[in-house]
């Protein structure tokens, strides 16, 4: 038990930092105590990204407001676009019929997310106002289009889900909002195609690509989305597609694509992977989605 | 210090605790409620030994807290199968195919498998490896726990 | 499973194997869920974390953030203001602060002493600097950040081979070159064997920090009782009760350790982990204390598999024949000894595999780093080594152009040849026999599942000491008593990891005494009531306590045999024990185990037996590199077919198979379980796992990016094992709980060079390593 006078003093902090507990019964419970706690309150959704933060000493919320009360309706679709509601649950979203037969993507995806206790308590809309760059429903929900719906102090209002992701853990939302929901483009006879790399089963995408093509007249319009390759998902750009889209199921064009969009990245290097070897994960996975969506070898992948 | 009382509805009992608002489902099962059949092993909701059933459905004990519990039914290892009444079939094909070394993954692993077996009763072996990706073991290369989850659901008779 | 039958020329150690009339086994060989079984898959058994005492208080530890540097000053203020704070201790409380291992047995290691916690100096990230105990573990973590330390940073060194350089800085003042310690191996004329060597293959192999990562992590509780210091923890090693005694300042009478059930131990729990810590705040607040080590503490700090830096030199003939092998093995022991100069023994020790090497020249050296301290972990050193010494094989395969087993064939040992210490092996070598069968096991190979992968198959064959070395003159106790109702009471100091070390006990004397196995209780891994079996650690267990036992149980029976063959009119050698009762072999007549009892208390004989076993002993001579080592081996090959992915380098392992020689399998269930169990953990050592650092500092401590195994990495696994009837251990058993994690790393490295033409030389294989080896490798 030593005590130096020269010393720095104890660093300035309030020694029983324990949260508030709210619970809100609806969104505008939920808008209004964001309000109340300003900027020190935190959303606890499904909590499997948040909880564990809390536990390990990393994050301090003034106070927590609990979602989980507020019901949420199956995914339904409603005036041509997929609606799911903020707090379904990762579970419900993969087995919804509504899911499986207009986010078929979606629902293949989903069933990636981590284990099946993080799908039994993680949400749909959690995951999406989480904004992890290497998360699965980020990137399908991109690849997939629409609109992110957010209900803040101002009322309800939505957000095109490209403008969403802003960067590392960030969205658009502005203080005050929460994320109730999606409404998503539906698939209709889109080809797609999903693939995630992972240097060990259930764990986070090292590198995700998911790819989904609309049929069209002539081209298919055709989006592509990468995870785990930036600061948050990224949709490639049209022109990177180009070659691949001019000759689909070619093998080299597909390739030239995959390499270009592959040498257009700046990823990170972590415990994982190389920025390097992000690079080439990329081309390789893109080009073989690309043929696989792009050629005849059936629909889904 | 600022607690709250909760009623926990454990088991099919109701159990009245006080808690910090951090106190996770977790320490409160295992350290309040002395129930040595929920234990810590991560915080990271990543390893499984803290498996619980909520409504049903398996759940990891540390990532939720126990105010949030309330007006849910959580069921344990206990709770499934009473120790003081006799096994479970799926505990008995654990027995018979040594599925258990250490032993402190496996009321987790039985867990995970039998709310599984309830809605995939056709399940084949990579459907339960799946399944139980969650619940990490280091002892057995879950080869004898998959053995044992399959013979369990493809049991002649068995009540699964 | 399959009998070999057993060569003329063994001799075991004669009372080990099964007498004439025991050769009709009736629990042995079988595979019964044991009591702490049944209690696992119940829920029922208590752990070290689920006690729980009246008054009880949450110890923590506060940890060093720097991985080399001076301590200016500790501030506990803060921390101790906050409500429900108990006390906070640090360096200055601790009566005796140092914990001293003598590792090698006094063979020449250089002696530091590791401070319970730092007190002028911290040498790794996460080495403990003060202890806080709370009345919650919330506030106890809370307080622990209020602790304010104050550092000057020094100079650190992060890899063993930096370590050696002649600038390094010194981690420890008391090694002026870093190095724990030197082992040498030699004979033979070596630089003639080179000099004349139509061959001479020489590679670099590298392997990584890995955590034992088991599921429980470090725990117990501690209180005083009687005016005892007891704790009661998850620890391999009871008998650190009597460092902790030196730590108090008491005398070893006064401390008490009680090893409850591990949840997994696999090396890990073979040191102290909590137990100086929770004695220490026993002693100062005279209240119960639980310590629960966070599962990111564990892989912070907790010891690890020492990363092995293994320079191989071997001499061939251009017919394929070995001549001369000359290794340099290097080993990160991180900022502490520990169990290092055993472990680099071993590794040394084990250098040329199951091979026979006219001319060996091996130097294994301890290496101290600002590193994690590395110590024991399943496989201790000679799991390191099979992966250089099988790779040798295949590369002087390859470059002779001859057949992978062919060349093996051609070196491999028999019984009676030497290992490198210049000791003969005395027990079956199954070495080829393992090897058939397990690339039998593999079946029809598979074809590669799409454009751009390919498919290969692989094997390596290893031989892993049980017992320790025996220069420790290694012994165990154990009690067996029997009770006035015919129950069996069985009292031993093992302590049990979960591979069944008590279990096995009550098997053995089963199956001597025919006690029903529902009718033995056993007590294990208490200082206080039962007898010394040394710890749980070396697969020494079942050939060390089951020999006690079995010997116990022996002289138990053949006690009590007068009493019975009076009491039934037969002659002794008539007398067939089982199912509770002793019958004549006629099967006429019986006594029941409570009428023996009885009859034996009229008579006036002690139904009671305290036995010890002493392992063979012998001596190694550090200077010449030759003498003594281990009691036994036990040999084992492993196969596997591998996908590679040519563009990402994805390694899959599509089928595995395992074979060893275990002498005689008393639970095969059990064995089985082993078998596997290792060989999940070495596929994991071997392709995902790696305790990543940069300068000291880990780059991760979340079991999320910890990369074990899940069910869905890792293929079926297909398992023979032989019975030789060879082996020192009861009824000659060989061990087999550290035997198997040996061969996987080679093994896959071995598939995937079938598959790629190149060999991958650093662990693990990640696909970005197979990759350059792709890119970069190809001839």
């Amino acid at each position: 038990m030593t005590m130096r006078q020269d010393l720095p003093p104890p660093a300035d902090r309030d020694p029983a930092r324990i949260f508030e507990y709210q619970r809100a019964e609806t969104w505008a419970d939920a808008v209004e105590l964001l309000g109340i706690w300003d900027d020190e309150a935190k959303i606890l959704a499904g909590g499997q990204s948040l909880v564990p933060m809390l536990n390990l000493r990393l994050t301090y919320p003034g106070a927590l407001i609990d979602v989980n009360p507020i019901p949420a309706a199956e995914p339904r679709v409603e005036d041509g676009r997929l609606v799911i509601d903020a707090n379904t649950r990762h579970r419900a979203v993969a087995a919804a019929p509504a899911v499986r037969a207009h986010a078929p993507m979606l629902a293949h995806a989903v069933s990636f997310v981590g284990n099946v206790r993080v799908r039994n308590r993680g949400t749909f809309g959690g995951s999406l106002a989480h904004a992890d760059p290497t998360a699965e429903i980020a990137a399908v929900a991109l690849a997939t289009g629409g609109d992110i719906v957010v209900l803040g102090p101002g009322g309800e209002r939505t957000i095109p889900v490209d403008d969403f992701f802003v960067t590392y853990l960030t969205t658009a939302l502005e203080p005050g909002d929460v994320v109730t929901g999606a409404r998503l483009r539906t698939a209709e006879n889109a080809r797609w195609g999903f693939h995630e790399v992972v240097r060990r089963y259930s764990d986070f995408a090292t590198v995700s690509v998911s790819a989904l093509a609309r049929p069209t007249g002539g081209r298919p319009d055709l989006r592509l989305v990468l995870g785990g390759v930036a600061d948050r998902p990224v949709v490639v750009d049209r022109e990177l597609l180009g070659p691949a889209l001019d000759a689909p199921g070619d093998p080299v064009r597909a390739r030239e694509s995959a390499e270009a969009i592959a040498a257009s990245l700046d990823p990170a290097t972590d415990l994982h992977a190389t920025a390097g070897y992000r690079r080439r994960l990329v081309a390789v996975h893109t080009r073989r989605l690309l043929q696989r969506v792009l050629g005849d070898e059936g629909g889904a992948a | 210090m600022i607690r709250t009382q909760v009623t926990l509805r454990v088991n099919g009992d109701d159990r009245e605790v006080w808690v910090r608002n951090d106190r996770t489902l977790l320490d409160v099962l295992h350290d309040d409620l002395g129930m040595p059949d929920v234990r810590y092993g991560c915080a990271e909701g990543v390893c499984g030994t803290c498996t619980v059933l909520m409504d049903g459905e398996p759940v990891s004990a540390c990532t939720l807290y126990a105010v949030q519990a309330e007006a849910h039914e959580i069921v344990t290892l206990h709770g499934w199968s009473d120790p003081r009444r006799e096994p479970h079939p799926l505990q008995t094909c654990f027995l018979e195919r040594g599925a258990a070394q250490c032993g402190f993954c496996t009321a987790g692993m039985l867990l995970t498998a039998a709310t599984m077996a309830e809605r995939d009763p056709d399940a084949g072996r990579e459907e339960i490896r799946h399944e139980l990706v969650g619940n990490l073991c280091r002892c057995t290369g879950y080869q004898a726990i998959v053995d044992a989850v399959e013979d369990y659901l493809h049991a002649d008779g068995g009540d699964a | 499973m399959t009998i070999v039958e057993p060569t003329e020329a063994f001799d075991p150690d004669a009372e080990s194997g099964p007498q004439e009339r025991e050769k009709d086994f009736r629990v042995v060989g079988r595979s019964p869920a044991h009591h702490d079984f049944v209690n696992k898959v119940r829920g029922t058994l208590l752990y070290a974390a689920d006690w729980s005492l009246p008054g009880m208080i949450h110890g923590r530890l506060v940890r060093a953030d720097r991985a080399s540097a001076r301590i200016a000053g500790i501030d506990t203020t803060a921390a101790e203001r906050l409500e429900g704070v108990v006390c906070v201790l640090t360096a200055e409380d601790v009566p005796y602060n140092a914990i001293v291992e003598h590792a090698s047995g006094g063979l020449g290691e250089v002696i530091v002493e590791q401070p319970v916690l730092a007190a002028d100096r911290v040498r790794y990230v996460g080495e403990p600097v003060a202890i806080v105990a709370a009345a919650d573990p919330e506030t106890a973590a809370e307080a622990a950040d209020l602790v304010e330390v104050a550092y000057e940073p020094l100079p650190g060194v992060f890899s063993a081979e930096d370590a050696l350089k002649p600038d390094a800085p010194r981690v420890h003042d008391e090694s002026q070159d870093n190095v724990l310690i030197n082992w040498r191996f030699v004979r033979g004329d070596v630089d003639a064997a080179f000099a004349d060597a139509d061959v001479v293959i020489e590679n670099t192999y590298r392997s990584q920090h890995v955590d034992h990562a088991y599921l429980e992590t470090e725990a117990g509780v501690g209180w005083i009782e009687n005016d005892v210091v007891t704790l009661r923890v998850s620890t391999q090693v009871i008998e650190h009760a009597a460092e902790v005694a030196a730590i108090l300042g008491l005398p070893q009478s006064q401390v008490r350790v009680i090893a409850s059930y591990m949840g997994g131990g696999f090396g890990g729990k073979e040191d102290m982990t909590v137990e100086p810590y929770i004695a220490l705040l026993v002693s100062r607040t005279r209240r119960p204390v639980r310590m629960i080590w966070s599962r990111q503490e564990s892989i912070q700090a907790s010891t690890k598999r020492h990363p092995f830096t293994m320079r191989y030199r071997t001499a061939a003939t251009k017919d394929g024949v070995i001549t001369g092998i000359e290794a340099d093995i290097i080993g990160d022991a991180g900022a502490y000894p520990t169990l290092s100069a055993r472990v680099l023994f071993a590794g040394g020790a084990l250098s040329i595999g199951p091979y026979r090497v006219p001319a060996v020249r091996v130097r294994s050296r301890a290496v101290f780093t600002n590193n994690v301290p590395s110590s024991a972990f399943r496989g201790f050193g000679a799991m390191q080594v099979t992966f250089p010494y099988e790779s040798q094989m295949d590369a002087l395969a390859k470059e002779l152009g001859m057949g992978r087993e062919e060349v093996r064939d051609l070196n491999h040992i028999e019984k009676g040849d030497l290992t490198a210490a210049g000791e003969p092996v005395t027990t079956a070598v199954l070495v080829r026999e393992t090897r058939e069968r397990a690339l039998e096991m593999l079946g029809e190979p598979s074809r590669p599942g799409g454009p751009g992968k390919v498919v290969g198959r692989g094997f390596a064959s290893g031989m892993q000491p049980y017992g320790r070395s025996i220069w420790f003159r290694d012994q165990a106790a154990a009690w067996v008593t029997l009770q006035a109702d015919g129950t069996l009471l069985i009292r031993s100091g093992v302590t049990d990891l979960g591979a069944g070390q008590a279990a096995s006990l009550c098997q053995i004397a089963s199956e001597i005494l025919g006690v029903p196995l529902a009718d033995i209780s056993v007590y294990i891994g208490d200082t206080a009531l039962t007898p010394p079996a040394g710890g749980t650690f070396a697969t020494r267990q079942l050939y060390m306590s089951g020999n006690a036992i079995l010997r116990a149980a022996r002289k138990l029976r053949d006690r009590l045999a007068p009493v019975a063959a009076k009491e039934l009119g037969v002659p002794e050698d008539a007398l067939v024990w089982a199912d509770g009762m002793v019958r004549a072999a006629s099967g006429e007549t019986g006594i029941s185990l409570p009428e023996l009892v009885r009859a034996a208390g009229t008579a006036r004989v002690d139904t009671s037996v305290l036995n010890t076993f002493h392992a063979r002993s012998g001596v190694f001579d550090p200077e010449a590199g030759q003498g003594h080592t281990f009691p036994d081996y036990t040999f084992g090959t492993h196969a596997a077919e591998v996908e590679v992915d040519t563009d990402t380098g994805d390694v899959r392992v599509l089928k595995y198979a395992a074979c060893h020689d275990v002498g005689r399998a008393i639970n095969p269930v059990r064995v089985q379980g082993q078998i596997i169990g290792a060989a999940a953990q070495g596929l994991g050592y071997a392709l995902t796992e790696d305790c990543a650092a940069e300068d000291g500092q880990p780059m991760s401590s979340l079991f999320a990016d910890y990369l074990i195994p899940t069910a869905m990495d890792l293929p079926d696994i297909s398992v023979a094992f032989l019975e030789s009837g060879e082996g020192r251990g009861p009824l000659n058993a060989r061990g087999i709980g550290e035997p198997p994690i040996g061969p996987p790393a080679a093994t896959v490295a071995s598939a995937i060079e079938d598959a790629i033409g190149v060999r991958p030389q650093a662990l693990p294989i990640t696909p970005e390593r197979v990759l350059d080896l792709l890119e970069g490798g190809r001839s």
